[in-house]
Formats: structure tokens, sequence, C-alpha cells
């Protein structure tokens, strides 16, 4: 006998369909996975058979193939446990054929018969069409958010025999998740003083504009960093769909309504290797990081210390907004729009930034400059030097604006960019710079002087004329063009990096 | 029989001031009561070391051995032509042209290696040394004294380090007849650091370059502290203009005190690193050094000089201008002081301090802003 049950696999972020054919006929007792499984798929067969006899069912000893097609590409995780078993039982005619037409399985199972839950259930859902969807308990939340067709959250498979042979009705399990216990969205009036950074922050979250924080240990570079999701609007559907497919499929815990709907915040550590920041890995492209901020904020503390690699790999990523993960047999894409935010010290003693302050030898200090120059800082549209905090201001400052005040204006500025470009400041076109962000003559003379004294390359310009636009959006909505202020501001906040205040004469 | 058995006694000793781990004190050990020959035969085993020298070798296990190496690499001939191609001096303390102040030093150099006529400094005096990494103002200031004391006709020494020292040189050589020494760590024909190759040439051609250590010697740390001795030996009077709580500088203000040579210090900011070292200083009992009349007087010259006020060119700036370029003068600021200073807008401060910058009032460096005078291009 045969029967063939839909299911999926995850393959990065994405879902792929998988048709589980089974076939039950004549032959020496055996038990085969043919379709290119990897070793979590073929070890499907051993956890199969024991929940299908754990579960009063009769285990078929005669020859069972299964089939996992496309046949041509290779499948990994234990989603697919669920679907083998069924396909099992209703090939042996345990449970009737009809029962579980449009019906599709997700799912692993253990040896007592139980189903348990997989990472991957949003994406893997998403490719099943409008079929009815038998997943996990603890899956069910995610499902609902993707799926289409019905989801019937079920515990062990003992209860989707009787449900198939038509002895209980679907059972009703509480699939509500409990919401673990709630860190508090750290709020912007707990950084005192320090306007800067405030302010480049406010910026930052108004334009998308990639941010560099330099400056001494404590002066709240991770504390500010930490602050900039709660300026960012919430997600809207389309993007809250795409993060939770892709949190999903990571394994990360995902909110009780199962849809991310606020910008995530990630902050990897700088030993993580290459690719459990990037992407990749197992056969299943688990996706990195960068994927995980998608629609998010990415920061990068300590980025000198960060692999030589790491640094280039994510260079990509940010001028594409996307990350191909390839690999000798397969490949595939993930999201990775996100906002990158990076904190380092100015030098290795971490004093660098006061004049006189630093007593790090040349050799060190070249060597530290050279591990994040060119490229990767030309990204960056804000390079904000951090101070300490003022004493005075830290025992005794009085609170600073609230994250709710700031995401206002940062909301009224985006929506300004929106109606005005289509887009955010940070990705208008250099050759819209002129309609969209026009300069006062006052301002282009002051670009023009730094230009001239080489303190600002082409690229450069273009990128201080998009933070410019943000600040004027923010301080002065509604003006067109950008006055002298403003530019100086812009000016003020893309800071040489690691250029030694002692070597006087540095370019 | 050795084959350097016609080389000079100087190119002895200075093979000898070559070989690795060699220190001051062990060269005179070799020399004591030795002709320079002999002590270059002990030292690379052509014959038995003496008891002292053996004693030496004893005490410092692998001495014996580095020394035997070192001396085939070491020759007297090649180092000898060497120095002769870089147009090296060596001058050994029987020689006229050894100086005088470093004759009855209680630590004496074996031998100097010397670019340049040593009868320049057969004048005044002034020791100008401070941090590699100075504030601007404190450059400026290295090269103000430098400048003006150079144009009375006094003498220069400095250690052609980054910062304060660079600006000192500099400062010496703006002036027409500035004779600028510079007393160095490591040896001649590879400038050290290599940022000041240009000005290393510019001293030799002008001034006098002084290592104790024959050419090709590294810059290796233990000899800085060595290099600051001869040059605080050298000076009637060492300045030191910034220096933070730990510098080197401090180090050649404790071998002039020891000397007996009067130490001034630029005194600075409280809340400033790069003082805190001359403040200390002054605490001591350093004299302030608050303008190179203070030194001149310090030095017995006629102090009243001339002014000399250079014509300002650049556009006086605006009342809130003004301001700004105080705050600045005072001590470095940056944006977000200047704007809690003035009680204005961020932008507006920006703007200000933009436009000082344009103006040429002020420079900034890694977000900080300092007045700039007219010894800011020596900086």
């Amino acid at each position: 006998m045969f029967a063939s049950i839909p299911s999926s696999v995850l393959l990065g972020a994405q879902g792929h369909p998988v048709s589980v054919e089974v076939h039950v006929g004549k032959g020496l007792p055996g038990f085969h996975v043919v379709g290119l499984p990897d070793e979590s798929v073929r070890e499907a067969r051993d956890r199969v058979r024991a929940a299908v006899m754990s579960s009063d069912a009769t285990w078929p000893d005669i020859r069972i193939t299964v089939n996992l097609a496309p046949s041509q590409q290779r499948k990994s995780g234990s989603g697919l446990d669920l679907a083998i078993a069924v396909g099992v039982l209703a090939a042996s005619e345990q449970i009737p054929l009809d029962s579980i037409r449009n019906l599709a399985f997700v799912g692993e199972v253990g040896l007592d018969g139980s189903v348990r839950a997989v990472p991957g259930v949003a994406p893997m859902v998403g490719v099943l069409g409008d079929r009815d969807l038998v997943v996990p308990i603890p899956n069910a939340h995610e499902a609902l958010v993707v799926a289409q067709g019905r989801v019937r959250p079920i515990g062990h498979l003992r209860e989707l025999i009787a449900v198939f042979n038509d002895l209980t009705p679907w059972p009703d399990h509480d699939i509500s998740v409990a919401p673990r216990c709630v860190t508090p969205v750290p709020d912007l009036a707990d950084v005192v003083g320090q306007p800067m950074a405030r302010r480049a922050l406010e910026i930052a979250a108004a334009g998308g504009h990639h941010c560099l924080f330099v400056g001494p240990p404590g002066s709240g570079k991770t504390m500010l960093a930490a602050r900039l999701p709660g300026l960012l609007p919430s997600l809207d559907r389309e993007q809250a769909l795409d993060v939770t497919m892709i949190h999903s499929a990571a394994g990360v815990e995902l909110p009780p309504s199962g849809l991310v709907e606020r910008p995530p915040f990630r902050a990897p550590h700088h030993t993580s290797s290459e690719v459990s920041i990037v992407g990749g890995g197992s056969h299943s492209m688990r996706p990195g990081e960068i994927s995980l901020a998608h629609c998010g904020v990415l920061f990068m503390d300590e980025l000198p210390e960060y692999g030589p690699k790491v640094i280039d790999t994510i260079r990509q990523p940010i001028e594409e907004g996307v990350v191909r993960v390839a690999r000798a047999s397969l490949h595939t894409t993930i999201p990775a729009r996100f906002q990158l935010v990076a904190a380092m010290n100015p030098c290795p003693c971490g004093e660098g930034n006061h004049p006189g302050d630093c007593s790090c030898g040349t050799a060190r200090m070249l060597k530290y400059a050279s591990r994040v120059s060119g490229p990767l800082l030309d990204r960056f549209d804000l390079r904000v030097q951090v101070e300490r905090p003022n004493v005075d201001d830290l025992l005794h400052g009085a609170k600073g604006e609230t994250t709710a005040e700031v995401a206002r204006r940062v909301a009224a500025a985006r929506a300004a960019a929106m109606s005005r470009q289509g887009r955010l400041n940070c990705e208008l076109a250099a050759v819209d710079l002129d309609q969209f962000a026009p300069l006062t003559s006052e301002a282009l003379a002051v670009l023009r002087h730094e230009m001239e004294r080489k303190a600002l390359s082409g690229r450069g310009y273009h990128r201080i004329r998009r933070v410019a636009r943000t600040i004027a959006d923010i301080s002065t909505p509604g003006a067109t063009a950008i006055d002298e202020p403003t530019i100086a501001l812009a000016l003020s906040m893309r800071t040489r990096v690691a250029t030694y205040p002692g070597l006087g004469r540095a370019a | 029989m050795s084959e350097h058995m016609g080389a000079p006694d100087e190119w002895f000793i200075a093979a000898l001031a070559g070989f690795r781990d060699m220190t001051t004190a062990r060269l005179r050990a070799l020399q004591a009561g030795r002709s320079a020959h002999e002590a270059y035969r002990i030292a690379s085993g052509e014959v038995e070391p003496p008891e002292a020298v053996a004693a030496m070798f004893q005490r410092f296990g692998g001495l014996r051995d580095k020394w035997r190496a070192s001396a085939r690499g070491c020759t007297p001939t090649s180092v000898g032509e060497r120095c002769a191609e870089l147009g090296v001096d060596i001058v050994l303390p029987n020689h006229e042209l050894f100086p005088a102040q470093l004759i009855d030093d209680p630590r004496r150099p074996a031998v100097l290696f010397v670019q340049g006529d040593l009868h320049k400094l057969d004048a005044r005096r002034v020791g100008i040394v401070g941090t590699r990494n100075p504030t601007r103002s404190g450059a400026q200031t290295a090269a103000r004294f430098g400048r003006e004391l150079a144009d009375e006709g006094v003498v220069v020494v400095s250690g052609l380090a980054l910062g304060i020292d660079g600006a000192a040189h500099r400062g010496v050589l703006a002036s027409a007849d500035g004779v600028p020494v510079a007393v160095v760590a490591n040896g001649h024909g590879a400038p050290y650091p290599k940022r000041h190759a240009a000005l290393w040439n510019e001293v030799a051609e002008r001034g006098v370059v002084i290592s104790e250590w024959p050419p090709g010697t590294a810059p290796d740390a233990f000899r800085f502290p060595q290099r600051n001795r001869i040059l605080a030996a050298l000076s009637e009077l060492v300045v030191v203009v910034e220096s933070r709580e730990r510098g080197g500088s401090l180090i050649t203000a404790r071998e002039a005190g020891e000397r007996g040579t009067d130490v001034f210090a630029v005194p600075g900011p409280i809340d400033q690193r790069s003082s805190a070292g001359t403040n200390a200083l002054l605490e001591d009992g350093a004299a302030p050094a608050t303008s190179t009349e203070t030194l001149l007087m310090a030095l017995g010259l006629d102090h009243r000089r001339a002014g000399r006020r250079r014509f300002e060119s650049r556009p006086a700036p605006g009342a809130t201008g003004t301001r700004v370029l105080e705050l600045c003068r005072a001590k470095p600021h940056n944006l977000e002081s200047v704007s809690t200073a003035l009680g204005v807008e961020l932008t507006h401060a920006a703007m200000e301090l933009a436009r000082l910058e344009r103006a040429g009032w002020v420079a900034e460096a890694a977000g900080w802003f300092e007045a700039v005078d007219e010894y800011s291009e020596f900086v």
C-alpha cells in the first residue's frame, strides 16, 4: 500500500514543501528512507518505529520504503517524523486514507509517541498552502500566525490515530504560551546628560543610519545602543512575518502572540564565530545573527575585537540587505536588512579621545586602527565620539527625555521621509539628494571647504547630506533646504576614527 | 692575531658598543686600564678574560656566548666603515670634541656617535622634553619655546620623539639660525620614529644628532631612560612641557635634578592628564615655565626681546565665536561641552566651532577643539 503525506523542511529561513511517500509492501522486513535524508532524518526510522508501537498501533513487519520528494534536495531536521509516522499508519491501513486528505504534518515524535516541538514551524507551515496543519502543541502559536488553513495542535500520536478512526473529535489543547518574565524595555530617560550621544541615537532611529560610538570604557556606549530599538516604530505586518519566520527558523523563542512585532535587538559577542553571525552551518543553514537582526538592530560591541573575517563578511549584507549562504551542494538567501550599531574604544588604552590622555604607543595604536580601517568604517553614516558622563550629571542630573517622547519625533521624521521620497533617508540615492536634500549656499560652502582640505571624500559628502536631511527632518519639520548649523552638526557626527592624536600631522 | 690590527681605537669601542646586551657599565668595565684593542679581544673571546670580566661572565650567564656571536657580525671594520658611510663621527671621551658636560658625568657614555658638528654645543643649552601624545596647546608651547630660544641663539636639546620633542625641533628649525640638537635612543641610519625621518635629517644637517649606540641599533625600550640622562646632562636647564603622571620626561627631569640642573615645568589644568606629570613636578619644586622670557632670565640672558607680533590675518570671530574661542583657549572642549557652557543648541555650537575652525582659530582632533596660535604649523 502507498500513502503520500505533505510536510516540509527548512533551509535557511525558508520552508520547502516535501512529499513523504510511504510504501508498505512484500519483501524482507525493513525500513528504508531515501531521497537525500541527512543523519537527523535517517534517525527518524528508529523514533517513528518506537512511537508507532507505543501508540497502540501495529508496526508492519514487512518492507517499508519512505521516499522524500523532491528527492534531489537534501533534507534535514526532525520535523518530518510525524509525517512519516502517519504515512506508515496510512500505508499499512491502520488509518483510512480519506481521513488524512488535505492535511499536512510537521513535528518530531518521541519514542513514547508524544509529538514534540521543532524549530522553524512558521516558515515550514508557510509553504504548505491552504491545507489544515497538524503541529506540535508548543508550535501552534507560531503556526497560527502563518497558516492559511486550520491548525490542529496535537500532543500524542495516539490522539491522531483516534481522530482519524473517527473515535474522537480533534482534541482541544490549550495553546496559549505563558509569557516569560518580561524584561522591561530600557528607557532613554536613564541616560543622563550626554546630549550629543542622545542626539545621535535619535538621528540614527529617524534616518535608519548605521551608527558607530567611539568612546572610553564607561561612557555608556552599550547603554545607548540598547535603547535604539525602543525608538524605532513597530514592524508592519509584512516585516513582522519575515522576522517571525527567521526567528522561528533559528529556534529563537517567539513572543506569546507568535508574531515578532517589535524590532529585534541582537548583540552577538565578539568571540562569535563567522557562521553564527552570518548564518549557515548544518544542512538546514541556520540563520545567523545578522538575519535575526533583520528589521531591527545589530549591535557589535568592541568592534575591533571581532574577527577580521566576520567584519569582512558582513559588508555585503549591509549593502544588499540579504545574505547569500552557499555551500557546495546547496545555497539559500536569508534576509538581513539590519541597522548596525557598533561601539569601540578610541584606542587600546581607551583614553584616546581626549587630547593628551592616551598612553598607547604608536605601534599599538596603528595595530588597533588597522583592524577597523577602511571599508567598514565607511558604512557608518554616524560616527560619534562619546565621552564619560559628567559626574554631577550622573549623581544629580535631571532625567533626560523618555523613549516615548523621542520616539514620537522619530516617527514624525520617518513619516516625513516616507511621504517625501518613499524611503528612509539612509537609503536616499545620491542622484536624488539635490531634489530631496538641497543645501543653502552657506551649507554648500561648508562642505566645499571640507572637501577642499581633503577632510571629506566624495562618498562622505553624500553620507553627510543624508544625515543632515534627517537632522532637519527632526528639528525643523517641513524645511526644504539644509542650512549651515545642520550641516555643521552632521559633520561633527562623522568623526575620524583611530587616528592617533599624538601624530599631530596624521591625515 | 686579530685581523683588525690596524683599526683605530674608536672603531674597536664602536664595535663593542654594538655587541648584544652591551651596557655603558659593561663597556667601561671592559675598557678599565686596557687598550681598546685588548678590550675588544677579551669581549670577542680571542683571549682569556681577566678576573673582573670573568666574574661578569659568571654573573650573567650566556653573556660570553652572546658577545662571541656578536663579534662575528659586529667587527671594528664593519662598524667603522658604516659610520664613515653615514657621516657619523665616533667620539671617545679622550677626544677634544667630547662634550665637557659629559666628561665628569657619573655615568659617562663610553662612546658617542655623532652626526653634525659638536662645536655647536658650545653655546647656551636648554632641553625641551615632554609626552609623545600632547595636547595641541602643549605642542604649540614646545614649538614656541624652541623657536624663541633659537632666535636668541640658545641651542635647544630634545629627543626627536613624536609630540613635544618634534614640535620643539620644528620650532628651532623655523628660526633662521636655530641649532637643533637631538639625543636619540637608537642608532644612526634608521631614523625612529619613521614619521620623523625627514626631521632627523634636517636636525642632522642644521645641528647635531647624538647617539650612544652604533648605527643600526634598534630603539629598545631600555635605551630611552639611558638617552634621557645624556639629554639631561647636556642641558643647562630642562623644560618639561607636558607629561602624564608616569611619563618618560619625568625621568629626564629626575636625571636633571640629580645633576643639579634646573628643571622647569609648564603648568596645565589640574584635571588634564597630559599635565599631571608637569603639575607634580611643580609641586615638587620645579620652576614654572610660563614664557620664553622666564627661561632666558634663568639663563641670565637679556630677556627684553623685541616684541614680534604677527600680523593677524584671520577674520575676527563674532560675539558668540569669541566666547567659544575663549573656552577653547582655556582647555580642550568638544561640541557637547561648548553647547552646555554657552547654553545653545548642538547645531548652533557645531556651526560656531566649524566657523572658527574654517577661519583657523581652532583645530579639531577626535572631536576636541583647541585654540590655534602662530606655532600651530609645528605641532
